[in-house]
């Protein structure tokens, strides 16, 4: 049988581990997209799923959408604009743990900064720490498709 | 079709990127942060690209498109469902973007080079300010430890 | 309670409800208007204050320091700069700024390059909030093309003007009519600074100041104009102050093709007869001759009574000095012996001897300090006066380098070697017989 999903390279497991701007893209039955900003994320153990987390309060739609068509883009890209878009198919959702919000805090402090090398003081603090992310819902799904999103000649280019 | 309320125009300066979700026909979301949302007037925002991206490509299958924007000084959020309307390859909107991205260019060697391709204008169908999802200013603490 | 949180009023009306929402709406967004109003009206007010301080002066300097202090009395911007068009070609020259260390003043700026140099070339207002954000994401782009070989690898652009690191900029270009006077920019170290208002107010202010500016630069060349015609024709001085010729009055070594003449008989004509008569001659003669160096574009160096020195080739550069010299001379002649014929009917003996020689000469500004005049010396001047000295009546006398260089144009006869004054060797001259006919 033929194992699911691709096979996440080295260097995104890295980016996402970093401080990583985070979108998230559903859509419903008629198509229409919906959109909510993921507060960190982690490759799983098998390097075919990636878990991330939204606050509890924002997961309503995606919730929905998930169950509907199960249909995922996930976007995410660094300072220097190295970008990647990973797309696949929900498996789960559950609400965070202790462990993930600690995971949760090493990013915001990654993301804090780095938002203080790009803005001054009082953009970076709101910005990287202001979301309400707590209560969370962790989501995985399987990635199917692995997008270089970098701005320039290549992007668009499909990597996995 | 929504109106945009004043206080927006301020999350669309290009300060913090904002982003956009399509979807293709087949049903495949597509999710990207872009650098700017132009504000055309209350009831229009333009999107500008350099490349025919897969953005460029879904909304011209299916015209609905979500785009999202923050404001650099409340820190607001607003949620603006969006259709595709036409995109421009002149007139008053694209001249206003395409002289900003000559200005840029020109200042990092690519005069001439990195141009507007085109304005692609969508109607506001509806705006969303998202509330209660932000922690107060005076309630901020940077995380402890983290790994 | 309503969402606004106001005890709701019992009316049969069923749209009571709905109306009084819309009656408190409508009162927030007149308080909004009002305030804006308020700012509106305060700044019109200072506005119009400063266009007064603006009209009211002629001098350039003055014209831009009022702006740039009203850049900041009335909009509160701590950065700006004025940067003018040069005349003659597409480029910027910074002329004055405000809250610049150091100021700036000089630096130029292509068009095309750079926010202020795109907004002169396409002479639109740009407002930009977001440029390290924006600058930063070409560069990336930049460096990911060169990766791909896509494209030849090299820095950024010239360092440009202003703040280096500026977030947001201003910047609008001042017009007067359909001409490009400059270039009026504000910046800020913050991201998105400036708003839709600030746009409306500084094109005021920029109005004003692309008009005033406009005027102070017309005077000051209106004046240095007036300077130079003394010594140019119309049409040279308005090259020289339009910037389409090099500053005369700078010292300079140049060939140049020198024409002497003087009226001979003048002096004996003067001593003897009615100084009205005198006057009256000489005032023919000059507008005569006046109009023939206007229309051979020759520069009237000097004249002195009856004596005039013109030289051809500076300051503005020409293909053939030798044969508009000679031209000219001819005509000059042609015309004073239509002119001595007249005075011979008033019992004046009158004709014009002309010397023309060619030769470096050294030109610049003479004198001194609320003196100078434009002036030229050399061997080639002195030789011209001494040709011309020899000259008879009716006579042009050319130098050996002269008589060659318009052999196709002239029949000449020799004259001989000349001892002239001033010369250790005897000169070899040429005497004009008369233009060849045209083939």
């Amino acid at each position: 049988m033929k194992a699911h999903g691709s096979i996440i390279p080295d260097r995104v497991v890295e980016v996402l581990r970093g401080p990583a701007v985070m979108v998230v893209g559903t859509r419903d039955a008629g198509l229409r997209p919906a959109h909510v900003c993921a507060v960190g994320a982690v490759v799983d153990d098998d390097r075919r799923t990636v878990t991330f987390f939204v606050p509890e309060s924002r997961s309503a739609r995606l919730l929905s959408d998930l169950q509907n068509n199960g249909r995922v883009a996930f976007s995410f890209g660094l300072a220097s604009h190295e970008a990647y878009q990973l797309k696949g198919t929900y498996l789960s959702s559950r609400p965070t743990t202790g462990e993930d919000v600690a995971l949760q805090d090493a990013y915001r402090t990654k993301l804090f900064a780095a938002a203080r090398k790009a803005y001054p003081e009082d953009i970076a603090r709101p910005y990287a720490l202001g979301v309400a992310y707590q209560p969370g819902v962790a989501v995985t799904f399987r990635v199917e498709e692995i997008f270089l999103q970098t701005p320039g000649p290549d992007a668009g280019t499909k990597i996995a | 079709m929504a109106t945009l309320p004043e206080e927006i125009k301020a999350a669309m300066q290009g300060v913090i990127p904002s982003h956009v979700v399509t979807c293709a026909r087949d049903g495949t979301p597509n999710a990207t942060a872009i650098s700017q949302v132009y504000y055309v007037d209350p009831e229009h925002v333009a999107l500008s690209h350099q490349f025919f991206n897969k953005t460029v490509r879904n909304v011209r299958e299916n015209p609905r498109a979500l785009v999202w924007v923050m404001s650099p000084q409340t820190f607001d959020t607003w949620d603006l469902e969006v259709e595709f309307d036409h995109a421009e390859t002149s007139g008053p909107i694209f001249d206003v973007l395409d002289m900003q991205i000559e200005a840029i260019a020109s200042i990092v060697g690519l005069k001439g080079i990195f141009k507007l391709r085109s304005a692609d204008i969508y109607r506001v169908i509806s705006a969303t300010k998202n509330v209660s999802e932000r922690i107060p200013l005076r309630d901020i603490v940077e995380p402890r430890g983290g790994r | 309670m309503d969402a606004e949180g106001h005890k709701a009023v019992t009316d049969e009306r069923p749209d009571a409800q709905p109306l009084r929402t819309q009656i408190v709406q409508n009162q927030q967004t007149i308080d909004r208007l009002n305030r804006d109003l308020a700012r509106v009206s305060n700044e019109v007010r200072v506005i119009q204050q400063i266009s007064r301080e603006i009209t009211s002066t002629l001098d350039l300097d003055e014209v831009l320091t009022i702006v740039l202090q009203a850049m900041e009395r009335v909009l509160g911007f701590e950065h700006s700069m004025i940067l003018l068009k040069e005349r003659a070609a597409d480029r910027l020259r910074l002329a004055a700024s405000r809250g610049y260390e150091p100021s700036g003043v000089g630096v130029e700026v292509a068009f095309g390059e750079g926010v202020i140099g795109v907004v002169a070339r396409r002479r639109k207002m740009i407002r930009v909030g977001n440029i390290g954000a924006s600058v930063a994401y070409l560069r990336g782009i930049r460096a990911r093309l060169e990766a791909a070989g896509q494209l030849p690898s090299g820095g950024d652009a010239t360092t440009l003007p202003g703040l280096p690191a500026a977030q947001s900029q201003l910047a609008l270009p001042l017009l007067v009519k359909d001409r490009l006077v400059g270039v009026l920019v504000v910046e800020s170290p913050r991201p998105s600074a400036f708003d839709e208002l600030d746009e409306v107010l500084l094109g005021i202010v920029g109005n004003q100041a692309a008009t005033a500016i406009d005027n102070a630069r017309t005077y000051q060349m209106l004046e240095s104009l007036s300077r130079l015609k003394r010594f140019f024709s119309p049409q040279l001085a308005e090259a020289i102050v339009t910037g389409g010729a090099d500053d005369p009055l700078k010292t300079h070594r140049r060939e140049v093709t020198v024409v002497f003449l003087d009226l001979h008989g003048f002096t004996a004509f003067a001593e003897t007869a009615a100084p009205e008569d005198v006057m009256g001659v000489l005032r023919e003669y000059h507008e005569q001759m006046g109009k023939l160096i206007l229309a051979h574009e020759g520069t009237l160096e000097r004249f002195t009574g009856d004596g005039m020195m013109i030289f051809f080739n500076d300051p503005v550069p020409v293909d053939d000095a030798a044969e508009r010299a000679v031209r000219m001379a001819v005509a000059m002649r042609d015309r004073v012996t239509a002119l001595s014929s007249q005075w011979r009917k008033r019992g004046y003996e009158l004709g014009v001897g002309i010397g023309i020689a060619q030769g470096y000469a050294t030109i610049g500004a003479i004198g001194f300090e609320g003196r100078w005049d434009y002036g030229a010396i050399g061997t080639v001047t002195n030789l011209a006066a001494r040709l011309c000295s020899e000259a008879r009546a009716g006579q042009i006398l050319l130098s050996a380098r002269v008589a060659s260089g318009v052999e196709a144009l002239v029949e000449t006869d020799e004259v001989g070697a000349l001892a002239l004054k001033g010369f250790a060797r005897a000169v070899p001259a040429f005497r004009l017989v008369r233009l060849k006919p045209a083939t």
